[in-house]
């Protein structure tokens, strides 16, 4: 048996985390209230339509759904005031006005005939960006001081590739015309276009990228590497 | 998307019929023997000569009970603004609605949120279960009862869905779980066992949050109880359910009290439950009587 007193490395060589990460504290409580809002949003829309699409499958999944966003946006309400707000309504907020703008045109669809656009608005634009941003999130945050918010993030993450596959699963299923085609496109095309002005789903610089391109992962942006 | 949603406006596809209870309460049929005469046990069990037709017919109204019941919970995540939600309110009050009034905490609709993947897997197991006893979807007419959940005030919802369609819910699985152990039907059983375990836990949902958003206002939690009342006496469907053996369904007390009704409450929902039934066989007693005198002054 090994000396249990032999002094051993505190980090194993296989355990390569890093202290360094790219937001501080207020940064990182910022992009969790804005998570919260924007997670808010799309249950409440899953939640709302329910009653509005008439095909089964689309019903029962959207109802699955629905809690699956809840349960994220809970999780970063309870990561507020662990991120020093203890206050988790002062941070739940929009990243900015566009996404306020975005969620009301996503949920504007409510005709018995639209599921192809309430679909798309939710399968090819909000989840994508989610899954952008968190994406950004874990692999940029500190592995060890911000621990905690990556592992929501995993478990986060988990769900929304598993109904991002389901979303264009079913949309796949429900576009069978060339109009049909066309119908998405223009949606997705209008929702893109305001989910690009307003930067993503922490605003610009959710995936580090400011609109002009320019890397917002550096030390002004709170770094503490 | 509008808040609130009529009940008129619930979208189903091709397969589905929709009638409103009053419809279905002017149907004889609904309340009468094959002869014409109302037998004096009414309950699901094997030996009833349409016990197989009659569990069908039940698990259809299940399944579109289910769909309603999903549809009700989504709809309280949507129509009502979360308190705290700020944007929302900048929203609500561009749209002219600046009460605030329709406030509810975040955690009663994360609640709601649970409810509808709760509700939606019900849908699911109550398709699969229609299959295997030979059903179809749609065929039986869908009775709809979501008028309890288009209520503006988010108390009042919770009380007519949680407290009085879930509770309905509670008698109808403990029926169905009962008729499952009985016919030899393991499957059935255990399904039925699982949905009741989840039904219990929506009506304590509701009683919990009844009780806390009224903490401060007495009138109002009165209100909301009335509302129950009315709700629990359109749900026992003339008498479809309630102590009586002339009722299918039966009162599940015991599941009741888990769920957090109080002996009394439990009392009163019995005693509503009877008065619908007498009343339906009142009125029924008096249409045949119409009847029979219009026969006799041919």
């Amino acid at each position: 048996m090994a000396d249990p007193y032999k002094p051993r490395a505190p980090f194993a060589p296989w355990d390569r985390r890093e202290l360094p990460g790219s937001f501080d504290v207020e940064d990182s409580a910022r992009r969790v209230g804005n998570y919260k809002w924007a997670e808010m949003k799309l249950f409440e829309a899953l939640g709302g339509w329910v009653a509005t699409v008439p095909e089964l499958d689309v019903k029962m999944r959207l109802g699955t759904h629905c809690y699956k966003h809840a349960w994220h946006a809970d999780l970063w309400h309870k990561r507020l005031p662990e991120l020093r707000e203890m206050n988790p309504d002062r941070l739940t907020q929009p990243a900015n006005d566009a996404m306020v703008r975005f969620v009301e045109a996503m949920t504007e669809p409510e005709a018995p005939d639209q599921t192809i656009e309430k679909l798309v608005g939710v399968y090819r634009v909000f989840i994508p960006r989610f899954i952008a941003a968190y994406t950004f999130h874990k692999n940029n945050t500190s592995q060890i001081t911000d621990a905690p918010t990556i592992r929501s993030i995993n478990f986060i993450l988990q769900d929304e590739f598993d109904d991002w596959r389901d979303g264009e699963m079913i949309l796949q299923s429900l576009i069978e015309t060339p109009d049909d085609v066309e119908r998405a496109a223009r949606h997705q095309a209008r929702l893109e276009a305001i989910m690009v002005e307003a930067g993503g789903i922490a605003g610009p610089g959710s995936i580090g990228m400011t609109s002009t391109g320019a890397s917002a992962n550096g030390p002004q942006n709170g770094s503490a590497a | 998307m509008r808040k609130f949603f009529p009940v008129e406006e619930l979208a189903r596809d091709g397969r589905f019929n929709q009638i409103t209870m009053k419809d279905r309460m002017a149907d004889p049929r609904t309340v009468l023997g094959k002869d014409g005469v109302r037998p004096s046990s009414n309950r699901l069990v094997p030996s009833r000569p349409d016990a197989s037709t009659a569990a069908r017919v039940l698990m259809h109204g299940i399944f579109v009970g289910e769909i309603q019941a999903l549809e009700g919970a989504g709809r309280t995540c949507h129509d009502f603004r979360t308190a705290g939600d700020q944007a929302r309110r900048a929203q609500d009050a561009a749209a002219g609605d600046d009460s605030g009034a329709d406030a509810v905490p975040f955690a009663l609709k994360l609640d709601m949120a649970r409810q509808a993947w709760d509700e939606a897997r019900h849908v699911e197991i109550s398709v699969k279960l229609s299959d295997w006893m030979g059903g179809e979807i749609g065929e039986i007419a869908e009775n709809t009862v979501l008028q309890a959940a288009c209520s503006t005030d988010p108390v009042l919802r919770l009380a007519g869905v949680n407290r009085a369609l879930e509770g309905l819910a509670i008698d109808v699985f403990t029926t169905m779980k009962e008729f499952g152990d009985l016919a030899g039907d393991p499957f059935l059983e255990f399904c039925e066992d699982w949905m009741l375990a989840d039904e219990v836990t929506h009506v304590k949902m509701g009683s919990d949050w009844l009780r806390k958003v009224t903490e401060n206002d007495p009138e109002r939690r009165k209100k909301a109880l009335e509302f129950q009342g009315i709700v629990d006496k359109l749900f026992s469907y003339g008498g479809t359910r309630s102590d009586s053996e002339e009722s299918p369904i039966g009162l599940a007390r015991r599941f009741r009290e888990l769920a957090g009704f109080t002996d009394s409450e439990v009392e009163d929902i019995a005693e509503v439950s009877l008065a619908a039934l007498n009343e339906r066989k009142d009125a029924v007693a008096r249409l045949q009587a119409e009847a029979a005198s219009q026969f006799a002054g041919r």
